[in-house]
């Protein structure tokens, strides 16, 4: 089984939620491990097997109750400055790409599909979270981790939106429309991350919008002042992250993230339906 | 037209200037000459868009060919806030844009509501630059926005098109938050009222912005939607080229053009809202080190940014810690003085400000200069609720007596009062009277046929100075003076170079109007703004 959650922006909140689910499903008895196809950052760790893989997934890894191991993250282009990024294949550095020696866009998208169905085959199920934006015009055709890998695994998919800077609903439904329409029948869901206050005057659009893309709404997640690690340049996030130990402190603030999910109404069950648990 | 006129004079053989016939002359050339100008407006797909610098860059682009161009915003949440020439209280950015489109004295019908965020979910509603009533959301949008709201954007962007060639004007947030769309004035309902062709803006930067483009146009109803005539894709880091095709087949989606890819501008303008300042710990790369009281309801922290010219970085304090090694401290204006002086004492910041008092320059600006006071008497409990008089810091030896609910808008000039004198600009913006018992004032402010008045207090041997002037920092003189007491090594900072903050905005807004001509369809931006003819 396996689920991918897309984000309608970079820093929509993708990689919060999904180490989110990983902690809940883990804690409700399911294993559950975490994977994206390919990872744009500079922040990784290294795996007890001397691999390297994007911080994001080491810490949903940790979520998970797991250790992180180099599938989770098969590919990870590690920006090293004017038009130059060194691409990590595999938890090992692979090749340095330019714009006169691109990837090889078939040979990533295989090592994507193979460390896919090795966590598949070895978990429960494989929580997937995309990178960027999956409908980027110019990018849609070469990507990995987003349409990439919906096509070449069939897997189900839900979008994550941030309405903190507003125009979510735009996002939204914007994303679904430009999605493949082969594709389409794989979005399933949506999330509206980081709202502040009554999430009930959101109702009515969000009724909206499921009847016009046919996707369900799992939930409005509210804005949250923990800390979690950053993934990328972009995001900066502030708030709370208590006592000695970054790790179970990390992990204290997901808990903290799930009580409050499941007091604003979070449809776990569904999201599970949609998995195929 | 004033052709016209000349020759109708002739041609009637008119000697005497109060000849009857002028009116008929005057109303002949109105018919046919006058007409109603038009509008444009600038919606962006999310906050942060960049719809303020895209109004300012259309404005002087706009104003470079001729046209007489005036900004307008119907309804614009910001605790950045200026003081027009009569003494109305408008948004800093539309301020800005003012300039941008070659106007001196920008007033306050472009910005004919001013949301002044009090507390979580309550704001100020100010109409025409005067405070007029206080309101939840829920009000707001149910009372305010059906009832007096919908008048007064009409009446006003009405006013300008009676006088200016093109009007552009700016939404706020997204127009296609389907939730409150009925009930929101700033977006297509202005667009509506206004009769105005709507270009959508787009930040690249995030990611997604093809969708959020898509989506806003696709949620916007089919009546308002026709308006929109073109999408700026702004703010791209990288070659512009490299979005072209992605924006082609974006123009075949939407049926609506591109008509700019704008590279990210490096420009030094002023930040519109607190938003821009949130999770930021610090600004400026330069060496002296001042720290500025991050208050909660901090406002117009525009005053600081003219610093950011000098060899000054600042760290924003949120707790004693903070004030670590800086080499002076300003304190800036709040929206409330007795809220955030009583979380300046519950932080512990007042007490490690009261240690470095005499060591290191502090500057009190509007709120901070009336902490700075002896005494701050909220007896009828105006500022906080409750009626109480605080112990402030002392110092001053001032007292500010919150009396009753009224505010001081003000636009100042004058000149600096100690040091080497020179020009000083200001406005001022406070709840609050202040009872000055010092002996030495900051600056003296012109006053017509009056002698100037004395404003703002002084104790160089305690380098301690306050005032109530907004934009103190703006002209060199006050700037130069305060930055000769900051010391960074035991080296004051060099300020020889120095520049009227004016100016630097003048040369910026130059230079975004010019990255913006470079990189967008001009021609096409006229035929949508619809002024040739």
């Amino acid at each position: 089984m396996s689920i991918l959650f897309l984000g309608t922006s970079s820093g929509a909140g993708k990689t919060t939620v999904c180490a989110m689910i990983c902690r809940y499903l883990k804690k409700n008895g399911v294993d559950v491990a975490p994977f994206k196809g390919s990872n744009l950052s500079l922040n990784s760790i290294a795996t007890k097997d001397g691999g390297e893989i994007g911080m994001g997934q080491a810490f949903q890894a940790w979520a998970a109750g797991l250790d992180p191991e180099t599938d989770m993250n098969p590919v990870l282009l590690k920006p090293s400055g004017k038009g130059v990024m060194q691409l990590v294949l595999n938890g090992k550095p692979f090749k340095d790409i330019t714009k006169d020696s691109p990837m090889d866009r078939e040979m990533a998208l295989q090592k994507v599909k193979k460390a896919f169905d090795r966590m598949n085959a070895k978990h429960q199920l494989v929580l997937c979270e995309g990178s960027g934006s999956p409908v980027e015009l110019n990018l849609m055709k070469t990507d990995l981790a987003n349409v990439g890998l919906m096509k070449a695994t069939g897997v189900p998919a839900v979008l994550v939106g941030d309405i903190e800077r507003g125009g979510v609903f735009a996002a939204i439904y914007g994303t679904w429309k430009l999605i493949p329409d082969e594709l389409k029948p794989q979005l399933k869901g949506f999330i509206i991350n980081r709202f502040r206050g009554d999430g009930s005057i959101l109702k009515p659009a969000i009724e909206r919008i499921e009847n016009m893309t046919g996707m369900k709404c799992l939930g409005v997640l509210r804005y949250e002042y923990l800390r979690f690690p950053e993934e990328d340049s972009l995001s900066s996030s502030e708030g709370k992250l208590e006592g000695n130990d970054v790790h179970s402190a990390f992990i204290a603030n997901l808990d903290e993230m799930i009580t409050h999910a499941e007091e604003d109404g979070f449809d776990f069950e569904l999201m599970k339906k949609m998995a195929g648990l | 037209m004033v052709k016209f006129i000349y020759s109708e004079i002739e041609r009637l053989g008119i000697t005497d200037a109060k000849d009857e016939r002028f009116d008929d002359i005057f109303m002949a050339a109105k018919e046919n000459f006058w007409k109603k100008g038009k509008s444009l407006m600038v919606v962006g797909a999310t906050s942060d868009a960049g719809k303020s610098v895209t109004v300012a860059a259309i404005c002087r682009i706009l104003h470079d060919r001729g046209y007489l161009v005036a900004p307008f915003k119907s309804q614009n949440m910001s605790l950045n806030s200026k003081v027009t020439r009569t003494g109305a209280e408008i948004a800093m950015i539309q301020v800005l844009q003012a300039k941008a489109a070659g106007l001196k004295n920008p007033d306050a019908h472009m910005n004919p509501i001013l949301l002044k965020p009090k507390g979580d979910t309550v704001s100020q509603v100010m109409v025409c630059g005067k405070p007029f009533a206080d309101y939840d959301v829920e009000g707001y949008y149910n009372e305010f926005v059906p009832g007096p709201g919908i008048q007064i954007v009409k009446e006003h962007v009405d006013f300008l098109r009676d006088r200016y060639d093109c009007v552009v004007m700016e939404g706020a947030g997204s127009p296609a938050e389907i939730n409150i769309y009925d009930k929101d004035i700033a977006n297509m309902r202005a667009a509506e009222i206004a009769d105005a062709n709507v270009i959508l803006v787009v930040n690249v930067e995030w990611g997604g912005s093809f969708a959020y483009a898509v989506g806003t146009i696709e949620l916007i109803p089919e009546k308002d939607r026709k308006r929109i005539k073109g999408i700026i894709l702004n703010n791209v880091r990288g070659n512009t080229e490299n979005l072209r095709p992605g924006a082609e087949e974006l123009e075949r989606i939407t049926g609506v053009p591109v008509i700019g890819i704008i590279p990210h501008a490096d420009v030094v303008l002023p930040s519109e809202d607190s938003e821009a300042l949130r999770g930021v710990r610090s600004k400026g790369e330069g060496r002296s080190l001042i720290g500025v009281i991050k208050f909660p309801r901090m406002a117009n922290f525009t005053d600081l940014d003219p610093l950011f010219l000098e060899d000054v970085s600042t760290v924003f304090v949120e707790k004693p810690e903070d004030l670590n090694g800086v080499d002076a401290i300003v304190m800036p204006g709040t929206k409330n003085t007795v809220s955030d002086f009583i979380w300046m004492q519950e932080t512990g910041i007042a007490d490690e400000v009261k240690k470095l008092w005499k060591k290191i320059p502090i500057v009190g600006i509007c709120g901070g200069y009336q902490m700075m006071g002896k005494i701050l008497d909220d007896s009828n409990g105006i500022e906080n609720g409750t009626p109480k008089i605080y112990d402030a810091l002392g110092f001053f030896n001032n007292t500010t007596k919150f009396g009753e609910y009224d505010k001081q808008i003000v636009q100042n000039e004058g000149t600096l009062a100690v040091g080497n004198g020179g020009e000083i600009t200001g406005y001022e913006l406070h709840m609050g009277i202040s009872e000055v018992g010092e002996k030495q004032p900051l600056v003296l402010l012109e006053r017509f046929h009056a002698d100037p008045v004395p404003e703002g207090s002084v104790r160089e041997e305690d380098l301690t100075f306050g005032t109530y002037q907004h934009g103190i920092f703006d002209k060199p003189a006050f700037r130069k003076y305060f930055l000769s007491f900051v010391k960074h090594d035991g080296e004051p900072v060099d300020t020889s170079g120095t520049e009227d903050y004016d100016s630097i905005l003048e040369e910026n807004l130059t230079k975004l109007a010019k990255v913006f001509e470079e990189n967008m369809d001009v021609e096409k931006l006229i035929d949508i703004a619809g002024v040739r003819e």
